[in-house]
């Protein structure tokens, strides 16, 4: 008796078990030893333990540098964008949020293709109607756009870990501290609110090319008006909205939603390609684009496999760093 | 696991240890499987080339068969004939909801065709079935669609079904002189042409607000960031190759340029692309950057524009000269239908059947006497430079260069290195 009830619980791990093995265990050791070989799928692989070659791990990261910082940084704002964006949301009206998303990803970033093309709603309000940007101005194969696109396609996976963990939250708690004299949290929110405002509209000025979009460089005195517009609007939306209940109760007990939220949105925008090939140009190619490039068109698995692993690596470091950073010690296991 | 957990399973530390991660750790094993999930899917669409062109056709669909068709035709051909071909590649009818070629062949034969739009590029569908060919296995297609060069690497590598001759009489007869004797298959022993084409300057004139006449139009600092050109090194190098050769920087045509000369072509091309002149490198979506006015000028294949684009998007052969190329039939080996790809291969070398294709999709046909059966009820798409070019332009262009893999692998590096990736 004894003993079959502790082969329970592998008995109901089996399964899932034998699907990580086969699913994700086999495929990924096989990448590793491509990742170590040599030739193309025409010539030949030439296979560890015939051959190790180090170099595709070594040349790539220095080759393929831009395409990494691309990636890290598009990846990174759209994460920050989704936060900002899926935060609210996540209070308020989750089903609006969702709905969309029962259409393909494909469909959706094709759709934004018409919507930011040339001869699309975008443009046509603010370049024909309101005269805001010049003529040949566009919007398409721009880093915004690529960004945009990322933002929007995984806002969902922003939202849903959010609103999970706000709705947990205890309203008494709330009460509790509005009893306790906690009203809106005036000088705090200011602060807070404008150093956000600062950093999304200075990011999005120099992170995102200024000169993509209207053909120069950003000039200092435009990242610093474009730094001030978002301190005094962050300043603003910081100072009315944001209360001490919020910041001292409400936003605490939901960081773990924040932490899964923000990995979620993170991985798989990091790795995303669709994006950066529909609406992006040769300048915004993503590391995704490089691994779908060489697997695809040119068949160089060695090489693919190679980065395929440092991004891997790439992410599992900074997901740990950002779990030690971030994490409390019921986030990360209680002993990890 | 709730707090109503069956007694059993209580104590047992796995469980209780699973049960605490899955409750209080947001990030648990899945995570990271729905993460590699995500991945996995964008590859599954990629995979599938974009999967919202493809269409089955079946036979109760369209008109039923016209009076060019042959009456009789062999019972023991059996389906579904597995085709894949590149978009706008077969006519349709007036709604677009079917072709008559291929319902005229379903009716004939009594199978249905699965026809897919399911090439893209050569290199794309290559790797969609090099890994079952290479080891032996159906690549569960029974006509495939390859520009020259890729199909001559299929052929070489013994990938190809040989034809049947006996099963393929109209098209040993039908096609074309000039396109006999190559040096990869000179007897028609594993392929037959579908249609060829040339890679030239396409243009909306509307938004450019000129007739573009020569490769170096495209270079125009007035069409900055509204121009694409075509990715890979086959058509874009070739194109690029012969505006240098006409400026005197290289000698060589472009079926002979060596590397060096690609090379010269990367370094032409490479300010363009970094001063976001080119916009991007695609394959045939361009149709849609035209559609959308984001495209104004750009490296296109001839007959696409015509056949599925707007009114004012125009195809121009340059005057540096223009790209010559066939896209060939073959038969993969261990195709499950074998007998129903050869009737289709014969079946569209009727001059009927191949004038019917050509006035529809606007290339180069490698049939015989369509040009005549097309005069008979339509002289003006008989006399379209597209379909027939004249002397003058078809002694002005020029095949890709056919590499050999060492070669082939450095100018895709050069061609990758301008498309960012």
């Amino acid at each position: 008796m004894f003993r079959s009830r502790r082969a329970i619980p592998y008995l109901l791990i089996g399964p899932g078990l034998l699907w990580l093995i086969l699913f994700f265990v086999v495929p990924n050791v096989q990448m590793l030893l491509f990742s170590l070989s040599e030739g193309t799928l025409r010539t030949g692989f030439k296979t560890p333990p015939e051959v190790w070659d180090i170099q595709n791990y070594t040349g790539s990261i220095a080759k393929f540098s831009k395409n990494f910082t691309n990636s890290i940084v598009y990846g990174g704002l759209a994460t920050i964008l989704c936060f900002l964006i899926g935060y609210p949301l996540a209070y308020a009206i989750l089903f609006l949020v969702i709905a969309p998303f029962f259409t393909s990803f494909l469909i959706r970033t094709i759709s934004w293709r018409i919507i930011l093309g040339n001869d699309g709603p975008f443009l046509s309000v603010v370049r024909d109607g309101l005269g805001l940007v010049p003529d040949n101005f566009s919007v398409i194969g721009t880093p915004l756009a690529v960004v945009g696109g990322l933002t929007y396609q995984f806002l969902p996976f922003m939202v849903l870990p959010l609103y999970v963990s706000i709705e947990k939250v205890d309203r008494r708690l709330i009460e509790a501290a509005q009893d306790l004299y906690a009203g809106p949290w005036r000088r705090g929110g200011l602060i807070a609110g404008a150093i956000a405002g600062a950093f999304v509209l200075v990011a999005l000025q120099v992170g995102l090319g200024y000169g993509h979009i209207v053909g120069e460089d950003a000039a200092p005195a435009a990242v610093i008006a474009a730094g001030l517009v978002g301190a005094v609007a962050g300043g603003a939306i910081g100072t009315t909205l944001i209360s001490q209940s919020f910041i001292r109760v409400t936003f605490p007990l939901s960081l773990p939603g924040v932490f899964a939220a923000s990995i979620l949105t993170f991985i798989p925008a990091i790795g995303d390609y669709v994006n950066a090939q529909l609406l992006g140009s040769p300048k915004t190619q993503m590391i995704g684009n490089v691994i779908q490039g060489r697997f695809l068109d040119q068949n160089d698995y060695p090489i693919a496999a190679a980065l395929a692993f440092i991004l891997m690596a790439g992410i599992l470091v900074s997901i740990a760093l950002y779990a030690r950073l971030l994490g409390t010690e019921e986030l990360t296991g209680g002993t990890a | 696991m709730s707090d109503a957990t069956p007694e059993p399973l209580k104590g047992t530390d796995l469980v209780t240890d699973l049960g605490q991660r899955i409750r209080i750790t947001p990030v648990s094993r899945r995570v990271f499987i729905q993460g590699s999930g995500m991945a996995g899917f964008a590859a599954f669409l990629a995979a599938c080339g974009g999967g919202t062109a493809t269409e089955t056709l079946k036979p109760s669909d369209g008109p039923g068969p016209t009076g060019t068709v042959a009456p009789s035709g062999p019972a023991t051909i059996e389906g579904p004939l597995n085709f894949a071909n590149w978009p706008a590649y077969v006519d349709l009818t007036e709604d677009e909801s079917s072709s008559p070629t291929l319902t005229d062949f379903e009716a004939k034969y009594s199978i249905e065709v699965n026809y897919q739009e399911e090439i893209e590029a050569n290199e794309d569908f290559y790797a969609t079935i090099a890994p079952q060919l290479g080891a032996g296995l159906d690549s569960g297609w029974d006509i495939i669609v390859l520009t020259d060069y890729m199909a001559a690497r299929v052929v070489r590598a013994g990938w190809i079904e040989e034809i049947d001759a006996a099963a393929t009489p109209t098209a040993h007869a039908n096609v074309r002189d000039e396109l006999r004797g190559l040096a990869w298959d000179p007897d028609m022993k594993f392929h037959f042409p579908w249609q060829s084409g040339a890679t030239g300057v396409g243009y909306n004139v509307v938004s450019t607000g000129r007739e573009l006449t020569k490769v170096a139009d495209l270079f125009d600092p007035a069409f900055k960031g509204k121009v694409t050109l075509l990715s890979g090194y086959a058509d874009t190098f070739s194109l690029v190759g012969l505006l240098l050769k006409a400026r005197g920087e290289i000698s060589n045509e472009p079926a002979s340029m060596t590397y060096e000369d690609a090379q010269k072509v990367h370094a032409f091309l490479k300010p363009y692309v970094d001063d976001g002149h080119i916009r991007a490198f695609t394959g045939n979506e361009y149709l849609q950057d035209f559609g959308s006015g984001d495209t104004w000028a750009a490296a296109v294949w001839s007959g696409d524009l015509a056949s599925s684009g707007g009114p004012d998007d125009r195809f121009e052969f340059p005057e540096e000269g223009s790209i010559i190329w066939t896209d060939n039939m073959l038969i993969p080996k261990g195709a499950q239908h074998k007998p129903a790809a050869e009737a289709m291969i014969d079946f569209v070398y009727d001059v009927a059947n191949a004038a019917r294709l050509a006035a529809w999709i606007y290339y180069i046909s490698p049939v015989k006497g369509v040009a005549e059966e097309i005069a008979k009820t339509d002289p003006d798409t008989a006399a379209n430079p597209l379909l027939f070019p004249p002397a003058d332009i078809a002694a002005n262009m020029f095949p890709q260069p056919a590499l050999e893999d060492a070669d082939d692998i450095k100018w895709a590096d050069l061609a990758a290195d301008l498309e960012g990736a």
